[in-house]
């Protein structure tokens, strides 16, 4: 009974909290910032006039988003694979861990964005080169978590897994495949919002649609208000991707966890 | 001889490895010229133009040395800030529960976009000067503090807040005394979590709207088809990245240790 | 009714082992000699940080002696191997694995088809008793239930020996007595040739055929007893209070 009550009170001033920002913002904007700003009004009735209906540049809000997701995935995706096969093989074997290890420390720190200027002169920015850069965002995430996880399995559980019959193979797929799961999980979120944060770069850079594109051509037309709704968006569309993946982590790492 | 090896074998393979690709990049490059300098320069060409910028203002109209300075000028300003505004906050809003229920609620409206997603909102307002940059980085780092802060102060075991009221704590002793520094690893992990994402959100906008910097650097290069002058600006946006990386890590070290000897 | 043929199935002939620490070389086990019959319940007791552990890793496998041979079923120990089924102290049973996957996961490597692994695995996780928690992950588990199925996974491979390192050291004493009387049924039905190593006395008297007494480190044997009481041992029975004297005695003028 008190909890819920507490649960009331939290639920209340969340609702105060978001209003009392509404109309901040909404008597912010009426003096002299109005200039610049628009208020909530015209940002939330533009999100939800476009989403389906209107238009932005070539395309709904909807197509605009789609756009950017399948950006997103399919460099996240690839790259996750590539950083879970190396990240593994470089914690796996010493051999693998020399060759790779100083490629990897070298190209890891450079931030994906810094390589858009070099892949727009190799092959042009179009979507392989956007895939590209989003790839090495996931890529280097996880490689590292996959690696480092890889190299900190429990010695105790390859030993019992060897008292059992297991071979060397069979070691790396029973054992240290799943016992870096967790690790590979924390790699793959940070990969999550890191990718996201690179496509809206490089749709920046150079694109005709998409979120990113939004919100700089709302800068290249003085327009806040598409800026802000695309900002808007990408907020919403951010927080729906960790949703999902927080979801999927659950199911996955069912067994870690030992309240669930 | 032998033991020479078993000790530095894998670290021979190292240089090794590294040794093959600057070696397979010569010969592709530099001996048998598959390509143009214009679109994959070589190593000589490379090499050459990184020496010759920490001189030389053209084509951007600054050295590799003033735009470096530039971008930690911009980035360190707008880390600090968020740092400090951060922490503070995402200590109040885990240890006081009307903070929490107030301002977590606009803070999770808030904390989805990524900070370079404000570029354009910002330069619209401040221009392309300093303040647009240092805000979006602002932003940057102001979020990663307080997520990790809030996380690592609510991590604090219940027990050693049972210890602090046996012991007549009061409150603000057993948030100084007893949640903060169990908090400290986590805030070091947001600062140096922030510190990355500023450094990306930086280059970024950099790229977008700057006149000096080592974003600007490799946005021009691009524009007059300098590859070589991209590469040596890439890597050194990943040296210095790494090495604000290692300085914070010492940091952490050091005050981790002095913590212990209290 | 004809003599039981008793097979020799462990030896341990001057089994020695040191370990290279900073302030040179730590010797932890010297000269130790062992040899085990077919079905025999051997207790290796000893004080504290003795060397148990690293005998037992030695006669798994999972380390070599620097000197002197060890021979499992007439065969030289040359890495770990079904034939030798460990049961850890610490249990290391594989988180992500049911109680099920964990069970039959040594058949399973050894390519023994599904139908077959899950019959044979829920016989053990029986014998264990451990029914109706087959899908349940090992967090879920009690500590003396997580060491049933460690057990339980030990014995799904069939091996001809059991090595048992301290497998009750970190449960609570009343958990521990009762996986004492589990420990002895299992055996008595399904029986194997037992090394169990153990730093309680009384869990000694209470299960061996034989009991071991080590000296302080380098481990080395000191001591042998015979325990030919009947089981079900009662610890209160005086044969068994004498003999606890005895050993306790005895491991008393060596600290």
């Amino acid at each position: 009974m008190k909890k819920k009550h507490i649960n009331a009170m939290e639920w209340s001033c969340a609702v105060a909290s978001i209003f009392a920002f509404l109309c901040l913002w909404h008597l912010g904007v009426k003096g002299d910032l109005g200039r610049l700003m628009p208020g909530p009004g015209p940002v939330i009735r533009m999100f939800l006039e476009t989403l389906f209906g209107g238009r932005i540049g070539s395309c709904t809000m909807a197509v605009h988003i789609l756009y950017s997701l399948a950006r997103v995935m399919a460099g996240y995706f690839l790259g996750a694979a590539a950083g879970v096969v190396l990240g593994l093989a470089m914690g796996w074997s010493r051999l693998v861990e020399a060759v790779f290890s100083p490629l990897f420390r070298i190209i890891r720190p450079i931030p994906p964005i810094a390589w858009i200027p070099i892949s727009i002169i190799w092959i042009g920015l179009g979507e392989d080169a956007k895939i590209f850069l989003i790839f090495l965002a996931s890529f280097c995430n996880v490689t590292l978590n996959a690696w480092s996880g890889a190299k900190s399995v429990d010695g105790d559980y390859l030993r019992a897994a060897q008292m059992l019959g297991a071979g060397k193979g069979q070691l790396l797929f029973t054992v240290v495949l799943p016992a870096t799961v967790p690790s590979i999980f924390a790699g793959l979120q940070v990969a999550l919002s890191s990718c996201w944060a690179t496509v809206l770069a490089a749709e920046m850079v150079r694109s005709s649609e998409g979120l990113g594109w939004i919100i700089i051509a709302g800068m290249n037309n003085n327009d806040m208000v598409q800026i802000m709704t695309g900002i808007l968006a990408i907020g919403f569309v951010g927080m729906l991707l960790s949703m999902i993946f927080r979801k999927v982590e659950t199911r996955l790492c069912r067994w870690n966890k030992s309240d669930s | 001889m032998k033991n020479f090896w078993k000790k530095y074998k894998y670290l021979l393979i190292s240089c090794a490895s590294v040794a093959a690709v600057l070696l397979v990049w010569y010969l592709l490059i530099d001996v048998m010229k598959l390509t143009k300098n214009s679109v994959f320069p070589g190593v000589e060409k490379t090499f050459g133009t990184f020496v010759a910028k920490l001189a030389e203002k053209k084509p951007d109209g600054a050295t590799l040395g003033q735009h470096l300075l530039e971008s930690l000028k911009v980035c360190l300003l707008g880390y600090s800030i968020g740092a400090v505004l951060g922490i503070p906050l995402g200590v109040a809003m885990a240890w006081n529960k009307w903070c929490d229920w107030l301002v977590r609620p606009v803070f999770d409206l808030i904390r989805p976009v990524p900070g370079l997603a404000w570029t354009p909102m910002f330069i619209l307002i401040f221009g392309i000067g300093v303040e647009a940059k240092a805000m979006v980085i602002f932003v940057n780092s102001f979020v990663a503090c307080i997520v990790n802060t809030y996380t690592g102060i609510r991590q604090a075991d219940e027990l050693h807040m049972w210890v602090g009221d046996v012991f007549g704590a009061s409150n603000w002793q057993k948030l100084t005394k007893i949640a903060i520094p169990t908090a400290t690893p986590m805030i070091f992990t947001g600062l140096r979590t922030a510190l990355g994402g500023s450094w990306m959100a930086l280059v970024a906008a950099e790229m977008l709207a700057a006149s000096k910097g080592l974003g600007f650097m490799i946005q021009q290069a691009r524009y007059i088809s300098r590859p070589d002058l991209v590469i040596v600006g890439m890597l050194m946006i990943g040296v210095v990245g790494l090495a604000l990386d290692m300085i914070l890590q010492k940091v952490e070290t050091m005050v981790a240790k002095g913590m212990n000897a209290k | 009714m004809p003599v039981e043929q008793k097979r020799q199935l462990i030896t341990c002939t001057n089994v020695t082992k040191s370990f290279k620490v900073p302030e040179g070389v730590h010797p932890v086990v010297r000269d130790f000699n062992l040899k085990a019959q077919e079905n025999e319940f051997i207790c290796l007791f000893g004080p504290g940080q003795c060397g148990k552990t690293t005998l037992i890793n030695l006669i798994a496998g999972f380390e070599l002696p620097d000197e002197g041979g060890i021979l499992v079923g007439g065969k030289p120990v040359t890495g770990p191997g079904p034939e030798r089924g460990v049961v850890f102290q610490n249990i290391t049973l594989f988180p992500w694995l049911t109680v099920m996957g964990n069970v039959e996961y040594g058949l399973k490597m050894a390519g023994v088809p599904k139908k077959g692994r899950q019959r044979r695995a829920q016989r053990y996780i029986d014998l264990v008793g451990l029914q109706g928690f087959e899908h349940t992950y090992p967090v879920k588990l009690s500590g003396g239930m997580r060491q049933r199925v460690g057990i339980a996974r030990a014995y799904c491979i069939e091996p001809q020996v059991m090595l048992m390192d301290e497998p009750f050291g970190a449960l609570d004493a009343q958990t521990r007595y009762l996986m004492q009387e589990e420990l002895q049924r299992i055996w008595q039905s399904e029986k194997r040739t037992v090394i169990f190593v153990t730093n309680n006395i009384e869990e000694a008297i209470y299960l061996a055929d034989r009991i071991i007494v080590l000296s302080n480190c380098p481990a080395t044997v000191k001591e042998e007893y015979v325990v030919g009481m009947p089981r079900p041992r009662k610890y209160t029975a005086p044969e068994f209070l004498s003999l606890r004297k005895e050993i306790t005695d005895i491991v008393d003028k060596t600290l």
